[in-house]
């Protein structure tokens, strides 16, 4: 507990002193401290994760918090390495990335400080087991993020963008307020394990608890359709606080509801149903929208959506495992959902991370100005490639380690005796193969159109390679990827208290049972590896002393093709989008062509998100509306304001004399 | 070992005979005497052989999407079972494997095309990426169907169960094998999907892909493609295959069915033209139609009293 005291310690302090500091020494602070947080931090977290005790403190603090108890279990210690290792990386990252920023000087303090305050407040909310110190922290964490998102405020977009997201989160947090509120006034405490005896006393109270819990927390997570604010806060921040926001914070929605599972034991067969059915919904909603965009880290938002949808399915798949007394089905939905909670951190990252070099060298983030940046920056575009192969789920990397647990489980699920269970998975199953190769769909397009091919537009200088500080990350991260994916039972040691928690089991039977399951996928991916090599053996072979000539391009011909002749990203996507217009409004604005002599004409699409479209655009009209009736008190008279006091008082002194 | 050997030959050979019936079959259709069966193992060795022209364009995706996509095809083969000798590998849950190795194929072809910046080759990806949005769900429908039905998650536990378990699954397996031959159809690139034949860049999607490769890396792509012809096919006979044969009465009808669906293949494209682009996805989706009727028939059977 020494060790993560000082952790935590030292991250905060970290951001204040290099936010005091002076010119580089602030980015050497910030990447030193948590470099050395993380490793504090790492004896707990691996003594925990593997099975050690779990390491406890107890505060009394006066009222409202009463007695705090501060509790690494192995569910804390996985979200804490993830969100102490996504720190570091990120303070690493941004090394480099701010300097860009240097000029501003208070903007980086309050950059490096809201930084540490973000991570801090994370470790701090995912160790405690009590509701005040929850929320107190999960608001420390909404706001440290709400003023990372707004770096660049001077940008009206990423002014909106901001306020937007604090909005979102400050609704999302209503939802947790009221529940743990609610909770603690049923306990008489506000500790958690208190909370325990009251989820198992009442089951129509835990019903809807949860629900206001799955509301509160999937706000943040990003579950359809609160996940608005996605989208808007992730293009506004800094590359390295969209990693951590889509890497690291989204997470600790998810880290939410596995608490309260925790709590609440066992759950209703309906909520089972519906945390699937809202999950599958995300994935697939996400990744169409990640499709329509041309926005690189839009698009990456709404990939963390259709992650999250992953993750959410298998948490949904551990429940129905629960409610309809499966362990097989609960220990795949677990094990499935934390390592792609896990890999997501990964991959998420990296793609983040490369597309902040992107941002750097280019200055754009739209795609369709982008391409042959493979042969600028190659360590960028290898990187991005793996962590893009990774998320779509391919083998050989992690992504499809964490799809091959939900997809299993779901294969079970059919041979489960209860109808429910099998067309659910049997939907599931479909659905996630509808995600898979969607995102493949996505990812092609995104790596091709950007890295591959010529530049479409001039560059302003020539795109140069990321620096060492960029690259790091990544390629550290990259190596996790590639390591988890060739061989998944590396994970298992790690997975095996924490999953065993959650379902319920002995730790060392979930591990013989995971080791059981992925042995043959072990070897089918060595005999994999063992065909490539012999494949290129046999190419090169082939091709030695043979000779190949370099020409250009076949075009059909046609002697004086230009860059822009490629194919664009719009136009990869479009034969699919037409499939989808059901559920991908787009806003189309046309400029025809007029008179013999036509001038201008321009043709415009903006995607649009559905969500937006049909519940919250006509939502918040409605509510501004109903505000508007009472804008005449608003006339900005200052007179006007002196009555409204006056009679304010007036009323009050009534009242006072009145009922007293 | 004797199984293996048996599934090393049909790798090696099958792919070449299988386009070759498919064209000696399209071949007498109009009239013609048709190049020899094996023209295109020829191909294969005359490829091999050959130098490389390569778009200045390219960097090393291209050099190695051909090779990722021929092994990922190659994997997929060895997962697959064959009637009366088995798969050289097969595990539980070896069907994820199997589709999902042959979309990392798939990705490496896409992003191949897309390396050479061509406005055909990128029109190619396209397509072959959504088609594929379409056909890759289906399958899992349609595999999900069948554990549903015999409770193995195997492809070699499928099938054995699959035939020996009552009548009614001749329904489901007939609906199945015309499930798999539209995936065929589609994953092959062939008629009405696409045709191999066209000289007009705009209507292809797979030929128009492979522009730009040439030489092993051509040789590589045409003989993966067939490869994965023959891997549906399988697939398909398996479940024509009665059970309790001996192994080699299994195996040689298995390649009368393999030598049958090429033929089939070669009618319909002798028949039928190729559908207009903008109406693929309607026939794609008779898959996922079909996917899900074999779905309800295994639900409405296994949970009725039969």
């Amino acid at each position: 507990m020494t060790l993560v005291l000082a952790g935590l310690g030292l991250v905060f302090s970290g951001g204040a002193l290099a936010a005091l500091a002076k010119g580089n020494a602030g980015r050497l602070i910030s990447t030193i401290t948590t470099l050395a947080s993380f490793l504090l931090l790492l004896p707990p977290i691996y003594s925990v994760l593997t099975g050690g005790e779990t390491r406890q403190m107890v505060l009394q603090w006066s009222e409202p918090a009463g007695m705090v108890r501060f509790v690494i279990d192995p569910l804390a210690a996985f979200f804490m390495f993830i969100i102490a290792l996504g720190g570091w990386l990120s303070a690493f990252y941004s090394m480099d990335y701010m300097r860009a920023y240097r000029e501003d000087a208070q903007g980086l303090s309050a950059y490096y400080f809201f930084l540490h305050l973000l991570i801090a407040s994370m470790l701090v909310l995912v160790i405690v087991q009590n509701a005040f110190v929850f929320l107190v922290a999960w608001e420390l964490m909404s706001l440290a993020s709400f003023f990372l998102v707004s770096f660049e405020n001077g940008k009206e977009e990423v002014r909106k963008a901001g306020l937007y997201y604090l909005v979102a989160m400050q609704a999302g947090a209503a939802f947790l307020i009221a529940a743990f509120a609610f909770m603690s006034f049923k306990a008489g405490s506000m500790d958690f394990a208190r909370f325990s005896e009251v989820f198992h006393q009442d089951a129509g109270l835990s019903l809807w608890m949860f629900l206001l819990f799955f509301v509160g927390f999937g706000a943040k997570a990003g579950f359809f359709p609160l996940h608005t604010w996605l989208p808007l806060a992730h293009p506004a921040a800094p590359s390295p606080v969209s990693a951590i926001l889509s890497g690291v914070m989204i997470k600790t929605g998810i880290y939410g509801l596995l608490r309260i599972l925790l709590l609440m034991g066992p759950p209703e067969k309906g909520l089972a149903m519906m945390v699937f059915l809202v999950s599958l919904v995300s994935g697939l909603f996400g990744v169409m929208n990640a499709i329509a965009q041309r926005d690189i880290k839009k698009l990456l938002a709404y990939s963390s959506i259709e992650n999250i949808g992953i993750i959410g399915m298998g948490i949904g798949l551990g429940m129905l495992g629960q409610a309809y007394g499966q362990p097989g089905l609960t220990v795949l939905g677990f094990s499935g959902a934390l390592l792609h909670v896990f890999n997501h951190f990964t991959f998420k990252s990296v793609l983040f991370y490369g597309a902040g070099v992107v941002y750097a060298r280019v200055h754009t983030r739209n795609i369709e100005d982008l391409g042959g940046l493979i042969r600028f920056m190659p360590w960028t575009a290898t990187l991005f490639l793996i962590a893009s192969l990774a998320i779509s789920g391919l083998p050989a990397l992690n992504g499809f380690v964490g799809e091959f647990a939900l997809y299993y489980g779901m294969a079970t699920g059919l041979l489960s005796a209860s109808p429910g269970v099998i067309l659910l998975s049997l939907v599931g199953i479909a659905g996630l193969a509808f995600i898979g190769v969607m995102a493949v769909l996505c990812f092609t397009n995104v790596f091709g159109v950007s890295f591959l091919g010529v530049n479409r537009r001039p560059f302003a200088h020539a795109p140069g390679e990321a620096s060492g500080w960029m690259l790091l990350p990544m390629g550290l991260l990259s190596v996790l990827i590639v390591l988890i994916g060739l061989y998944p039972p590396i994970t298992f040691p790690f997975l095996q208290q924490v999953v065993g928690s959650l379902a319920g089991e002995a730790a060392p039977a979930l591990r013989t049972e995971l080791g059981v399951l992925y042995a043959p996928v072990v070897r089918a991916i060595g005999l994999f590896a063992l065909i490539l090599l012999g494949l290129f053996l046999l190419r090169s072979w082939m091709l030695r002393n043979k000779r190949i000539a370099v020409f250009k391009t076949w075009d059909c011909g046609y002697q004086a093709p230009g860059s822009r002749f490629q194919y664009t990203a719009s136009s990869f996507a479009a034969p699919f989008l037409s499939l989808t217009r059901a559920v991908l409004p787009v806003t189309r604005r046309l400029l025809r062509p007029q008179g013999l002599f036509p001038e201008d004409a321009s043709f415009e699409s903006r995607p649009r998100d559905l969500a937006d479209v049909v519940l919250f655009s006509p939502l918040l009209g409605l509510l501004r509306k109903f505000f508007g009736l009472f804008t005449w008190i608003q006339s900005g008279k200052t007179q006007r304001y002196i009555l409204y006091g006056l009679v304010f008082l007036l009323l009050v002194i009534i009242w006072i004399v009145g009922g007293g | 070992m004797m199984e293996g050997l048996i599934v090393f030959v049909l790798i090696g050979f099958a792919p070449f005979l299988f386009v070759g019936i498919i064209n000696r079959v399209k071949a007498i259709w109009a009239g013609r005497r048709g190049a020899p069966l094996l023209q295109s193992l020829y191909d294969f060795v005359k490829l091999m052989r050959k130098g490389q022209v390569v778009s200045g364009t390219t960097s090393f995706v291209f050099r190695i999407g051909p090779t990722v996509y021929l092994g990922g095809v190659l994997l997929a083969a060895l997962l697959t079972p064959v009637p009366g000798a088995g798969a050289v590998m097969g595990f539980a849950g070896d069907f994820l494997l199997f589709a999902y190795v042959l979309g990392l194929g798939k990705f490496f072809l896409i992003l191949s095309a897309m390396d050479t910046g061509s406005s055909f080759e990128g029109m190619g990806a396209s397509r072959e990426a959504t088609f594929s949005t379409i056909v890759e769900p289906a399958f899992f429908i349609l595999i999900g169907s069948l554990v549903l039905l015999t409770g193995h998650l195997s492809f070699e536990g499928i099938f054995q169960t699959l035939n020996a378990i009552s009548g009614y699954t001749v329904l489901v397996s007939s609906l199945s094998v015309l499930c798999l031959f539209l995936m065929l159809l589609t994953e092959g690139a062939r008629v009405p999907v696409d045709d191999p034949n066209t000289h007009l860049e705009l209507t292809m999607i797979h030929e128009v892909m492979v522009l730009d490769t040439s030489g092993p890396d051509l040789a590589f792509i045409q003989y993966a493609s067939a490869l994965k012809m023959v891997v549906v096919a399988t697939l398909m006979a398996h479940l024509l295959v009665p059970p309790d044969l001996p192994a080699w009465a299994s195996t040689g009808l298995y390649l009368a069915l393999l030598a049958a669906t090429a033929g089939a293949v070669g009618a319909v494209e002798s028949l039928i033209a190729r559908l207009r682009m903008s109406h693929v996805p309607q026939f794609i989706f008779l898959m996922t139609a079909l996917a899900w009727t074999v779905f309800a028939s295994v639900l409405f059977f296994s949970q009725g009293d039969f």
